[in-house]
């Protein structure tokens, strides 16, 4: 597949990287209009598509900046005499429903609902003050007038219109906003709370999997989804990398699950190591519902709903890893949560690898492509060249062996358009934005 | 296998040490696996020492087949110990059955850290969470935190 390369960088060039500038979450709305970005400063940016001009041709479907806001602080917890990140784990935005946007953010303990809105217009002519906001001498007004709104230079404006907080003792991983478009769900480590949009106050405790005795403690939550249009369903994916599938009529509490998605562990594949590749890292259901995609540190799997005892298809990322294992829990590798993500017709799954690489596998004509994101390899609106790692034997011109990867560059999230072939891509802390070439 | 056993284990601990200071707190997923792994590797250990102890006695001196036996089954019971066993062993309640003398490693691996004084070693922290959801489905119930002091004491 050919992709052509435009590059939207987020940030300004820099020799060292700022920890606060790493991005921890990409994430496209509903329609591919915006993108938001969160980062490890708890800043969320969010890019606007620009609008397709005859006098620009070239400038079709560009990302520029929309709005920038902090969205969350660090906060101390004195009753437990620690620090609380205000890294953004997840963005999930809200169905627009009027001209305003809505986002959900979190970090490890806080859900925020924040609104995006446009001003263009300020009202003129206020009676009781002046145009610069003074407050009038009333001795002074002699007539009555009727403010009128103007025109002015759009501002962009967010704003917290809720804060859904105090409901999680242990770090929060996901968000996933419900179908019904009234409540959301949160997930940490151990419990699933379901919230209505509205009520911050209280929250429903739906899953809880923490055992009586801390020391049984065996398997931790590791991400959640809400069906695409089955309000009543969802799923949990598990540190021993089981997927669990729940329906809420069933029971108000979901502990027991409706379907378990488990694969067998190959013997032959054991090793110290198994039980932290085996975990699951994101689970995302396809558009169609029909399907739900995992991602372990190894593979990609792609599962049937109604089939629990084997993934339909499984893709390996970068399978020349497992024998590294051992330097890769030395350097804390092996612990990166790597996302995935489906295209618009659940024809194509994308995640990312080291060396900023990132891959893309065909589902229908089972062919996979890797890909780099980075300044060198991608001038503007230049055409992708595909990567490939040598894993033995001679190496070829182009391709890098597995020693020569660098494992500080890695891609953990990236975002497709719902519709269009436009990719979001994360490499620490750059975005790079690529869509399919244009004719 | 056991020098890589032992490796993965003092990996495992100073990392399981170093995730205590981390900003945000200890996270709860990476010091399961983290424990998991270490564990997995000191069993792995501990199995290959105690043969290592074993095997040279068996040349030196002639032994009944039945002494051999017991000898055995003692390894057996230690090896398939459970693993969700408390870790911190209450050796008076030991197995009954057998009262040989266990095969015990003779030295404290170097690779653990000095043993000092600490404050809340036993209890876990007590905490109420402010309560949050009006209609009660689950009832409020007090917070601990993850035990990882007994995992890494329990060598």
């Amino acid at each position: 597949m050919c992709v052509c390369v435009r590059a939207c960088v987020r940030a300004c060039v820099r020799v060292c990287v700022c920890a606060s500038d790493i991005i921890s979450t990409v994430e496209f709305n509903s329609t591919g209009e915006l993108l938001a970005t969160g980062d490890k400063g708890g800043r969320v940016v969010v890019f606007q598509r620009e609008q397709e001009s005859k006098n620009q041709p070239h400038r079709r479907g560009e990302y520029n900046v929309y709005s920038t806001f902090q969205s969350h602080e660090p906060e101390f917890d004195y009753l437990k005499s620690l620090e609380i990140e205000e890294k953004i784990n997840k963005i999930r935005w809200l169905p627009q429903q009027n001209a305003a946007y809505f986002l959900l953010s979190t970090n490890d303990k806080t859900v925020k609902l924040w609104k995006i809105s446009e001003r263009d217009k300020r009202p003129e002519g206020y009676n009781l003050k002046d145009e610069e906001g003074r407050i009038r001498d009333p001795t002074t007004i002699t007539a009555l007038r009727v403010p009128v709104l103007r025109p002015m230079d759009l501002m962009v404006e967010a704003t917290p219109r809720r804060i859904f907080s105090n409901a999680h003792t242990y770090h929060i991983n996901s968000i996933s906003v419900n179908s019904d478009y009234e409540t959301y769900m949160s997930t940490d480590d151990l419990r699933i709370n379901l919230w209505n949009l509205e009520i911050t106050n209280r929250s429903f405790n739906i899953v809880d999997i923490k055992p009586a005795n801390m020391e049984e403690l065996t398997e931790v939550i590791t991400a959640a989804e809400f069906h695409p249009n089955q309000c009543n369903t969802f799923v949990y994916s598990s540190s021993k990398g089981s997927i669990k599938l729940c329906d809420m009529r069933e029971s108000a509490l979901c502990d027991n699950h409706s379907k378990l998605f488990e694969e067998p562990e190959d013997p032959s594949n054991r090793s110290f190591f198994s039980e932290i590749i085996s975990s699951i890292s994101d689970v995302k259901f396809s558009h169609s519902g029909r399907y739900l995609m995992t991602r372990d540190y190894l593979a990609v799997k792609v599962w049937d709903v109604n089939m629990e005892n084997k993934p339909l298809e499984t893709y390996q990322v970068h399978d020349y890893l497992r024998s590294k294992l051992c330097s890769l829990y030395e350097n804390d590798c092996i612990f990166d949560k790597f996302e995935c993500v489906w295209n618009g017709t659940d024809s194509v799954l994308m995640t990312g690898s080291y060396n900023n690489f990132f891959r893309m596998f065909d589902r229908n004509t089972k062919r996979d492509v890797t890909l780099e994101a980075s300044r060198e390899n991608s001038k503007p609106r230049a055409i992708l060249k595909p990567r490939k790692v040598c894993v033995g034997g001679k190496r070829r011109k182009d391709e890098i062996s597995v020693d020569s990867l660098d494992f500080s560059k890695k891609i953990l999230h990236t975002a497709w358009h719902p519709s269009e072939n436009i990719i979001a891509v994360a490499a620490t802390n750059n975005l790079y934005i690529f869509q399919d070439k244009v004719n | 296998m056991d020098v890589e056993a032992r490796r993965i284990m003092a990996l495992s601990i100073s990392k399981l040490y170093s995730s205590r200071t981390q900003r945000g707190g200890l996270r709860l997923h990476r010091s399961l696996l983290l424990s998991m792994t270490m564990r997995a590797a000191r069993d792995i250990y501990h199995a290959a020492v105690e043969q290592e102890q074993v095997v040279p006695c068996a040349p030196e001196e002639p032994m009944d087949t039945k002494e051999q036996d017991t000898v055995n089954d003692s390894l057996k019971e230690v090896n398939t110990r459970e693993p969700k066993d408390n870790l911190e062993e209450d050796k008076e309640n030991q197995d009954s059955k057998s009262r040989k003398r266990r095969v015990k490693t003779a030295i404290e691996p170097d690779f653990l850290p000095p043993k000092k004084a600490r404050m809340d070693t036993d209890e876990e922290r007590q905490e109420v969470l402010k309560p949050n959801n009006g209609n009660g489905c689950r009832q409020t119930e007090t917070l601990t935190a993850f035990p990882t002091n007994r995992a890494i004491v329990a060598c």
